[in-house]
């Protein structure tokens, strides 16, 4: 019985057979250092992963499957680490070029991960589990009461836990918000001495509208921060990356965010032809590296989008032709009752601003220079600008996929991504004249905002959507 | 002291006085943050105005409705009061440069862009050990000089930025010495009064100031103690303490303790370095200012040279405790400080973390009263 559960959770989460005998007792080795028990494998495979996945996909199985494989590979980063091997990690957001250009060059000498968004999501989504963490980190230095964010808790803890190693090198962006990057440095003084970390930063200084990836004297220097970070990497390492890896992973990169957009378009096809939550990890593949390859993430993808295209050309929706749709910040599957509960309430919510892609976006660089093409891309990334321009690309996207109005928030825990959604949806609402809607949230988890705490509040607006759309 | 309450009343009437002069022609130059040199301010003409308020609930909760409630009340004050109608000087200003070194600062620089005030931000990378941050801070400082140049119609020459270094670098010694007056034991000055008088420095004409300070000097030296021998010294902690934000600094000395030494990152001029004023000033001034200081929080790293700051002060001003003050949802003061607090225990410090959202109602005054008095009264016992 013990081995059949986690047997069901691997063939539900896309293993084949064949991979049973090599994967199962390292499923089973790596959720006992997880801290899941049988029992919490049992609530994924009966409750969490039917209710919120579309697992009738052999798609979305594969891609649940890569984030398992992925899993199992982080908790043996102890043992490649004893045997050599440099681990390199890394925090989202970030360019992952850099991280798989690493791994291209020297598959069996580099171990790169993003660890936190790996254990968060696992924990998370499929088992809903990862308070344990939080609440190590809580209890040991990272407050709970200053809301901090929910990644940095989890990075601390996995360490403190003994699940990760030491890096041999973090390096550490903090493009974004300050607390990331700091939360290295305090893991360092407060807990681990090993911890070594590389930290590049660039100021948010630049004002409101302005278009940042046209700047051209921002763009060189977030070229040459990212030049001296891989620099300090490689130095660090031992491992010396030819530029023509970087372009070689741009073009693959390339290659899979074409695809990531087509599934995009068909998420927004009328009727929705997949659940929200069921897709989103697909999108994960353009920022967050895989130690153990994209390839696998690709392959997924391209059974998800043969078999989302049949339900499209069948007119198969999970809403009724019509439903109002929202344009949503950013849905997590960490929180996966969120975006059901919109869908319940017959209001879709397909697709997360953060990570659909603009026409500019999709376009090739102007630069040959693989920092200057790479800092190019991230000044055109719409969370990474100022909120004037990231407007601007907001409403680009709500008219190319057809929205009905837009939801923001559920971002309490993040002082730079989370901060600005009341004055963009101030402008967005002025520029579309669509309705714009605010969840006070956090969408790592779910601890302080509990279904029943939000049920008002998205029931609401379904009804005004709903009542707008009739 | 009389020259305290001098000062106090010239900070009162600074908004007439910006008045009078905007109606003189003279620009009025608002900033956020240390890093904005009010150096090349004065030497453009123009009159700078820090904006640092704080200390009442009302003003941060204006601004929700535009920006994350998990921001710091800080931050959010410097808009709110103006959200709210209540702020005399920022509808005179001619310019907000707002430092960003942080998204709390970069945030409120957005919103002072929202409502369409004229803003300047002036970017300041929190790697600070690195050529290409150095040098973006400086080309930063050239911009702002370029636009204080074109806003007053003034060459900032040679000559009237050194003279501006040379004025302010006097503040700041005389600044050195009162707060030097505070390692003997009773000090003549208390920490209460010396924020204020940290404040008021920024609200002064430097040349009354400096006249000011040297009578005060001079008078503090004669005094006599207002403390007791036996009064517990603190040294105070944290981001910030606002103008207006004096509840906590006065309940510490209410409260039987002194504050003997601050350790703030904002609010109170950094006066340990001077820069110097031979060869190219602005270097000069990008250097003082983003190197030579000691680093804010949010640069990295920073912690351990702050702990070793913070412990030269413990030494110098023979400090018996330590209260950090924390302003709500400022995270990285937060996860900072766990680590001074770690530190704190390993050297059988004292330490006391104090929270506010600058919600100082009689309710909550109660609990904060009874948490210092119990910290004071052990710190006492500890001394004795």
């Amino acid at each position: 019985m013990a081995n059949n559960v986690h047997e069901d959770f691997l063939r539900l989460t896309g293993f084949e057979e064949e991979e049973m005998a090599e994967y199962l007792p390292e499923w089973r080795k790596a959720s006992e250092k997880l801290g899941l028990t049988e029992e919490d494998v049992r609530f994924a495979v009966q409750e969490r992963l039917p209710a919120h996945f579309a697992l009738e996909l052999e798609g979305i199985r594969k891609l649940l499957g890569c984030f398992v494989k992925e899993t199992i590979d982080l908790t043996k980063a102890i043992e490649y680490k004893r045997r050599g091997t440099k681990i390199v990690y890394g925090i989202l957001p970030a360019i992952l070029h850099f991280y798989y250009a690493l791994k291209l060059t020297a598959p069996d000498k580099v171990f790169v991960s993003f660890p936190d968004i790996f254990i968060t999501f696992v924990m998370n989504s499929f088992f809903h589990k990862l308070a344990p963490y939080l609440e190590e980190a809580e209890k040991t230095g990272i407050p709970y009461g200053c809301r901090h964010c929910a990644l940095n808790k989890t990075r601390y803890a996995i360490r403190r836990l003994g699940i990760i190693p030491s890096p041999d090198i973090n390096w550490i962006w903090g493009f974004i918000c300050d607390e990331a990057p700091k939360t290295d440095e305090f893991i360092q003084l407060y807990h681990d001495p090993e911890w070594k970390t590389y930290v590049t930063r660039l100021p948010h200084d630049q004002p409101l509208g302005t278009v940042e990836d046209e700047v051209i004297e921002r763009v060189e220097y977030l070229a040459d921060q990212m030049r001296d970070g891989f620099e300090s990497v490689q130095k660090e390492i031992g491992i010396k990356v030819p530029e023509e890896k970087i372009k070689e992973v741009i073009e693959i990169w390339q290659k899979y965010a074409a695809k990531v957009s087509e599934l995009g378009q068909l998420m927004s096809v009328d009727p929705q032809p997949l659940n929200a939550v069921s897709g989103r990890f697909f999108w994960e593949g353009l920022f967050t590296p895989f130690n153990t390859g994209i390839e696998s993430m690709e392959k997924a993808l391209d059974i998800a989008l043969r078999e989302v295209k049949e339900r499209v050309n069948k007119k198969e929706g999970i809403l009724p032709q019509g439903a109002p749709k929202l344009l949503i910040y950013s849905m997590h599957p960490t929180v996966p009752w969120i975006a059901k509960m919109f869908e319940e309430n017959g209001v879709g919510i397909p697709l997360s601003e953060f990570f659909i892609l603009t026409k500019k976006q999709l376009r090739p660089s102007s630069f040959e220079d693989p920092y200057m093409a790479a800092a190019e891309s991230w000044l055109r990334t719409s969370g990474m600008v100022n909120p004037g321009y990231q407007a601007e690309q907001i409403c680009e996207k709500i008219t190319t996929h057809k929205f009905d109005g837009m939801v923001f928030g559920l971002m309490d825990f993040d002082r730079w991504l989370g901060s600005s959604h009341r004055i963009l949806g101030r402008m967005v609402e002025e520029k579309t004249r669509l309705p714009v809607f605010y969840i006070e949230g956090d969408n790592w988890e779910d601890r302080d905002y509990s279904p029943e705490a939000l049920r008002t509040r998205i029931e609401s607006i379904c009804e005004i959507m709903k009542i707008r759309k009739a | 002291m009389e020259i305290l309450e001098e000062l106090a009343q010239i900070v009162r009437t600074r908004p007439e006085q910006l008045k009078e002069q905007k109606d003189k022609g003279i620009k009025i130059v608002g900033y956020v943050g240390r890093f904005v040199p009010e150096e090349l301010i004065f030497a453009s003409g123009a009159q700078p105005c820090l904006l640092c308020r704080g200390g009442q609930p009302e003003p941060p909760d204006a601004v929700i409705p535009y920006m994350l409630r998990f921001m710091s009340p800080y931050s959010r004050s410097q808009i709110g009061y103006h959200l709210l109608g209540i702020d005399p000087v920022i509808p005179l200003l001619d310019l907000i440069v707002v430092q960003c070194s942080d998204c709390h600062e970069s945030r409120l620089a957005d919103l002072f862009e929202y409502f369409k005030l004229p803003t300047m931000r002036l970017g300041v990378p929190p790697d600070w050990e690195k050529s290409i941050s150095r040098d973006y801070y400086y080309k930063g400082l050239v911009r702002l000089k370029r636009t204080l140049e074109e806003l007053s119609g003034n060459e900032i020459s040679v000559d009237r930025l050194q003279e501006s270094i040379e004025s302010l670098d006097k503040v700041r010694d005389l600044l050195s010495k009162i707060s030097l007056l505070r390692t003997t034991q009773p000090p003549s000055i208390g920490g209460h009064d010396f924020i204020h008088l940290n404040h008021a420095t920024f609200y002064c004409d430097p040349k009354v100031l400096i006249r000011k300070l040297n009578d005060l000097y001079e008078e503090l030296k004669k005094s006599k103690s207002p403390f007791s021998k036996g009064t517990p010294r603190i040294l105070l902690a944290g981001h910030v303490v606002g103008v207006g934000d004096y509840v906590v600094p006065k309940l510490i000395e209410d409260t039987g303790a002194v504050i003997a030494a601050e350790f703030l990152d904002e609010g109170v001029r950094q006066c340990v370095q001077h820069a110097r004023t031979e060869g190219d000033l602005m270097r000069n001034l990008a250097e003082t200012y983003y190197l030579r200081m000691t680093p804010p929080s949010i640069f990295q790293p920073a912690w351990k040279e702050r702990i070793d700051y913070m412990k030269r002060l413990i030494k110098d001003y023979r400090i018996d405790g330590v209260i950090w003050y924390e302003l709500s949802f400022e995270e990285i003061y937060d996860l900072e400080c766990s680590i001074i607090s770690k530190e704190m225990s390993q050297m059988s410090i004292p330490f006391l973390k104090l929270e506010s959202s600058y919600e100082y109602s009689r309710e909550a005054i109660g609990p904060l009263t009874t948490r210092v008095e119990s910290f004071i009264e052990s710190v006492k016992q500890r001394r004795n």
